[in-house]
């Protein structure tokens, strides 16, 4: 290990249930660096500092710290060994206050406990000395005035406007995050991870943080930050690594590149397929969405006035990094969300905020982006799920009795006209058994098969084997042949360029670019998607001199 | 030396376990109670051959099977149909009792004949069931209040309802004892001609029948299932909920009212204070053991029917109290979440050299 | 009048304290997320196995120190099936009930009509005398048993103990987000583990204050779902120890109401107005039998209002209540 060097991870490896997460990453960090972990989602960035962190151990690889070799088997590890992580998704306990969220896992005794406060009469150091004392009054003492105070104080040094006392949940989710950001700092951690840390700020409070992350740096703490934000990186890091589709791209010094080399070295080149795609003529509009307004599970706003429009027989692509809003933008155009302001008409219908059914009647489906959450019951079978939208048309029902003949016939259709692999009997395999690509080909063919008017297709493609992503493209074109008016969420940029006819981009909430595959180039909508504000001079220089990259 | 437990979730249940859980769980049931049996100086072969061979093969054991099989058939779909949608009616005693008012208010207020009055006592006792689940089940559809516990605290109302009512309203002017009167011959369950089995045995059959139509070959079955595989998706679908689990809820509430009705009518005859089968308890590993299918349900209720019989049988026969049938019924229900457990998982038990996180040394056993 | 509220009183506190044991420790459980539907079954043998105990060796101690383990024996099975094995928690709780009462009857049979010298009453060393002088309130609370008195002291301990430890708070933030926990380095098995364990070992003390303190007997239904109202009790105290004991003294009362009932004529006399109209209704609303309802209507009532009224649904209950947990669940 260099002198400079202080942590290493070195060939990781870690693979979940059908995706390999991180394949051989190493990664090196420099004492007192900010370090900037850049990928699009699924390119292995939070898998591999929640290894960092003792969430999740590698299948290969190890990690060192400082010259000594790391074995993490819990948080608590990370913790001793001075690691500190700042999630994304907070990890805080509502009902209790800012500093017990904070000295939680700490155990720290009562002051009257605690090594080295005033006095060293012979009753004081017996107290601190005693190390069977010493385990009692971890355990059974709460140190809270003294830390308190402490975590107060460290607040007002760094600026946080905040009350330690309160309990957290009266706090808004910029206070949260800052909670958040303390619980780490006052652990006294050497290295400091932080997990999409402004995806909650407004840009104030983003300055900041970076402005406390310098200080920091400073001192001495090593920092690493994920993010997909183009300007961050360019911001506050010193150096980023490159993640994408599960390998190290690259770890390159910060000054040295542009917006746009990362947004290339992000986002690849890999030309897969080549589709035909005919032009069709597009009809009328299919669903109609105005100045749309929707909350996130969180109760935070993550569509911020969306206008949309999408007609028959033409695919609309939808680019944008995860977290921005498409999928609840996805969800409110099935019924599966609520809309908090807008409208939304589908074939000239209003059907705000009505309930799903309604959606189903007027002939939208959706391909969700969670298959197994949302998109199918695991232990029914193929038969079962098949029949998900489509029970209640005459064919299969009369109202009461349900004709599962039917039903399987039609499960066999559809397993057959999409190359449902896997399947020997429709009634007996249950969809949870099938494999990513075959229960998303199931799920396609459910939702297409009705004839739709609008389907919505959120990442139809992720996490699904080659050979069914090129089918499962190929009958999306068809679909759009036949008339349907397509939404395509992906954050695969390949496809979105190879099959829509129109490509939207979503930033933060908003749509913040349209244009369409001839006219755009995959940087320019790259750099869209990253929030990047260069972006409008980047493009005028591709248009004037360089070449239009694909 | 390390003993690792290595916890692997199964993608899909082996035929074998899925359809001998059961049997491995009554086996290792009857097992270990055969060491409380031991303990009171009984031989469990014993007492075992009393309880099932004796039971099944004498007619008064028959007849009595059928008899108590009754109830727990009607209580065990109670507490089936609910968990369909995975929602735990535990409640089913209470919504019993309910049943048992109705049912001897009925019976002996309303003067018919027979074939006029047995309905309608089935029928209010349905209801009267229905109505006492009706709040925890509003409760759970609309605000998402856990059925588990409002049930359960509604089965204490109950009690407890029925207790003032037998020493108030509904006591006998006869007596000074805590009970109805007795009710009037045409409110009693007859005997099917010629078998000599109760006759609430057809109404049961009919049920479980019809439960059994209604999951496998109905629109609302369909629903049902798909709500309790995953509700998420099943509200994708359009499916409603609320309105899915109100119906299952009331639906079972109706059935424990019948129990009621039917052990009133069929076994007791009045309403006594000391009413407290616990067939509505017992209704829960049945539901547990009959998890795929109403038929399976009447076969495990059955099941417990033999065990209760042979219980009070071995009592009077061996001396043994008869709560070695609760103590059955608990570790069947024991087992029966042990097996869930290994059904889910598959367990691999290694012994490791040292303490590196390195390749297990000697594979150990693995289920 | 002074006579029947000193009774009232008696009746009351006397009432309280096996409800007092049983949903502290109840409180425990579910305050670090394991809902524990057993206490019934551990307190009957709790109460089974320190009456044998004390019968064998005439010490009540040691009884109760037998009773505690039992309970926490009990707890240990239901430990293991809802922490280890996941297991539905509702079930393996109503399992351990049927379990507990089952073996109780079966092998408590020998034991009914027996009966033994338990704790006896005591007053506090000194200032006991003049503290039992205190009008209607003094021989309620101050010449008790040992028991009583364990029940008082241990409530401010339990609230101690949850609020001003260090143990305490990680048992509360297991209850509320184990995974939070659990990233914070907080151990949350062996946390829930004891939990449910010193839960168990409260209800067996419970089970055992009834054989050796409150009654001297035993006799198999002599918990009479006084396991059930302690869960009842937990809920109506929004998981607060200080609610509980106000909680158990209001059950308590209406226990003790229904022993005094008969001397308790509280209809009003024929000459008031409506008194035709007030007075059925209020011997139905003091007749015993009904009465023995109220805990359970009053927890109903208290549950609900609590979700509905919730500024924040996230207090309404210790958030992972019934929720079963395990690492790298995705």
């Amino acid at each position: 290990m260099s002198d400079d060097e202080f942590v290493r991870m070195e060939n990781i490896t870690k693979t979940f249930p059908g995706v390999v997460a991180n394949d051989d990453v190493s990664l090196s960090l420099q004492r007192g660096e900010i370090h900037g972990l850049l990928g699009e989602n699924g390119a292995g960035k939070s898998t591999l500092m929640k290894i960092l962190y003792g969430l999740y151990s590698a299948d290969e690889g190890e990690i060192w710290l400082d010259g000594d070799r790391l074995d993490m088997e819990s948080p608590q590890d990370a913790i001793d060994a001075g690691i500190g992580m700042v999630h994304q998704h907070f990890k805080l306990i509502p009902r209790l206050s800012v500093s017990e969220n904070i000295i939680l896992g700490k155990r720290e005794p009562a002051a009257a406990f605690k090594p080295g406060t005033e006095g060293d009469g012979g009753l004081r150091s017996a107290l601190t000395n005693n190390s069977l004392l010493q385990g009692l009054a971890t355990r059974f003492t709460l140190g809270r005035d003294e830390p308190e105070a402490e975590i107060q104080q460290l607040a007002d040094d760094y600026g946080f406007d905040l009350d330690v006392t309160a309990s957290v949940w009266e706090l808004g989710v910029g206070e949260r995050q800052r909670v958040e950001i303390l619980k780490a700092l006052y652990r006294d951690v050497d290295l400091l991870i932080l997990d999409e840390p402004t995806a909650v700020l407004t840009p104030t409070q983003a300055q900041r943080l970076f402005e406390t992350l310098r200080r920091l740096t400073d001192e001495g703490l090593t920092v690493i930050i994920i993010t997909h934000k183009l300007d961050e990186i360019k911001d506050v890091t010193d150096r980023v690594t490159v993640l994408r589709d599960g390998e190290n791209i690259g770890t390159v010094k910060t000054s040295e590149h542009t917006s746009d080399d990362f947004a290339r070295m992000m986002v690849g080149r890999d030309v897969l397929f080549q589709l035909e795609k005919e032009s069709v003529s597009t009809g009328g509009s299919v669903i109609e969405v105005s100045d749309l307004h929707a909350d996130d599970d969180r109760g935070i706003e993550a569509v911020s006035g969306v206008d949309l429009t999408i007609n028959e027989g033409e695919i609309v692509g939808l680019a944008g990094v995860s977290g921005n809003g498409q999928k609840e933008l996805a969800e409110t155009l099935v019924g599966a969300r609520d809309t908090t302001a807008g409208s939304i008409e589908v074939n000239d219908t209003d059907v705000t905020n009505s309930r799903s059914r309604k959606f189903i009647e007027n002939g939208v489906s959706f391909v969700p982006e969670d298959r197994h959450e949302d998109g199918c019951a695991g232990t029914l079978s193929i038969m079962h799920n098949a029949a998900m939208k489509a029970y209640t048309d005459t064919e299969f029902s009369d109202g009461l009795r349900l004709n599962y003949g039917a039903m399987r016939e039609y499960a066999e259709t559809l397993v057959e006209e999409f190359d449902v692999r896997g399947v020997d009997d429709v009634r007996n395999i249950n969809a949870g058994e099938l494999s990513g690509g075959n229960l998303q080909k199931l799920i396609l063919a459910r939702e297409m098969l009705r004839e739709p008017d609008l389907l919505v297709a959120n990442q139809p493609t992720r996490g699904v084997d080659v050979g069914a992503i090129e089918f499962i493209r190929e009958r999306l074109l068809e679909q759009r042949q036949a008339g349907t008016g397509i939404l395509l969420l992906s954050e695969d940029l390949d496809e979105i360029f190879d099959l829509s006819d129109r490509i939207l981009v979503i930033y933060d909430g908003q749509i913040v670019h349209e244009t369409t595959p001839e006219a755009a180039t995959r940087r320019r909508i790259g750099l869209k998607m990253n929030g990047a504000k260069q972006a409008e001079q980047s493009a005028k220089v591709a248009a004037d001199g360089g070449s239009s990259d694909r | 030396m390390k003993l690792n437990v290595d916890l692997t979730p199964r993608t899909e249940v082996p035929r074998w376990m899925r359809y001998g859980a059961p049997v491995f769980t009554i086996l290792a049931a009857l097992l270990v109670s055969s060491f409380a049996l031991i303990a009171l100086g009984v031989n469990p072969g014993e007492a075992y051959y009393v309880m099932f061979v004796q039971t099944l093969t004498t007619e008064f054991g028959l007849t009595n099977t059928i008899a108590k099989a009754v109830p727990l058939i009607f209580a065990g779909l109670a507490v089936y149909l609910p968990l369909k949608a995975q929602l735990w009616n535990i409640g089913a005693e209470g919504q019993l009792f309910l049943g048992a008012i109705a049912g001897t208010w009925i019976g002996l207020s309303v003067s018919l004949p027979m074939y006029a009055l047995l309905p309608l006592m089935f029928l209010g006792g349905g209801l009267a069931g229905a109505a006492w689940v009706a709040i925890p089940a509003l409760l759970r559809a609309k605000l998402g209040i856990n059925e588990i516990i409002t049930t359960l605290l509604f089965v204490f109302v109950a009690a407890q309802v029925k207790n003032y009512l037998v020493r108030g309203p509904l006591q006998s002017p006869t007596a000074n004892f805590p009970q109805s009167s007795q009710l009037p011959a045409a409110a009693q369950l007859p005997d099917i001609p010629v078998l000599g089995y109760p006759a609430g045995i057809l109404l049961a059959i009919v049920l479980v029948a019809v439960t059994y139509l209604v999951i496998n070959y109905t629109r609302l079955g369909y629903e049902i299932t798909f709500i309790g595989a995953n509700d998420k998706a099943a509200e994708h679908a359009g499916m409603s909920k609320f309105k899915i689990y109100l119906l299952v809820l009331l639906s079972g509430g109706a059935m424990a009212g019948f129990a009621g009705v039917s052990e009133l009518a069929g076994v007791q005859g009045r309403l006594r204070a000391s009413f407290a089968p616990g067939y509505g308890f017992t209704a829960i590993p049945i539901a547990l053991l009959g998890r795929n299918g109403a038929v399976q349900v009447m076969l495990a209720a059955l099941f417990f029917a033999v065990i209760f019989v042979g219980g009070s049988s071995i009592q009077t026969l061996l001396g043994v109290p008869s709560a070695i049938v609760d103590i059955m019924q608990a570790l069947i229900i024991l087992f029966l979440i042990t097996s869930e457990f290994f059904k889910q998982y598959s367990v691999a038990i290694t012994l490791q050299e040292g303490a590196d996180a390195g390749a297990p040394a000697k594979p150990e056993g693995e289920v | 009048m002074a006579g029947l509220l000193t009774g009232l009183a008696n009746a009351t506190v006397n009432a309280s304290t096996v409800l007092i044991l049983a949903g502290l420790g109840e409180l425990i459980s579910e305050r670090a997320g394991v809902l524990n539907l057993g206490v019934e079954g551990m307190m009957l043998v709790g109460a089974l196995s320190g009456f044998v105990v004390t019968f064998l060796t005439g010490s009540y101690w040691l009884g109760m120190g037998v009773a505690i383990t039992a309970g926490g024996v009990m707890a240990l099975l239901h430990a293991f099936l809802c922490i280890s094995l996941n297991s539905d928690q509702a079930v393996s709780g109503i399992m351990l009930t049927l379990l507990g009462t089952g073996l109780t009857t079966y092998f408590g049979n020998d034991w009914s009509g027996k009966s033994i010298e338990g704790f006896p009453e005591v007053t506090i060393p000194v200032i006991g005398e003049f503290l039992v002088e205190i009008p209607v309130l003094g021989s309620a609370l101050f010449q008790s048993t040992a028991t009583d008195y364990a029940a008082l002291l241990l409530v401010p301990i339990v609230w101690f103990f949850l609020y001003r430890t260090n143990i305490g708070l990680e048992l509360i933030a297991v209850g509320e987000d184990p995974e939070t926990a659990d990233t914070m380095g907080v151990n949350v098995f062996r946390m829930r583990y004891l939990a449910v364990i010193l839960g168990g070992m409260f209800a067996g003390a419970a089970g055992a204050h009834l054989s050796l303190a409150f009654n001297g007997i035993w006799s198999a239904t002599m918990t009479a779902g006084r396991g059930w109202i302690a869960v009842a009790l937990v809920i109506f105290a929004r998981w607060e120890p200080a609610r509980m004991l106000l909680g158990a003294y209001l059950f308590g009362l209406f226990n003790a109401f229904q022993l005094y009932s008969q001397g308790l004529n509280l209809t009003l006399s024929a000459g008031t107005p409506l008194a035709g109209f007030l007075n059925p209704i209020l011997e139905f609303v003091m007749n015993p039998t009904i009465m023995s309802t109220y805990p359970y209507l009053v927890t109903l009532l208290v549950l609900v209002i609590t979700v509905v009224r919730a500024e924040n649904r996230e207090l309404a209950q210790p958030s992972a209540l019934v929720q079963s947990y395990s690492r790298e669940a995705d």
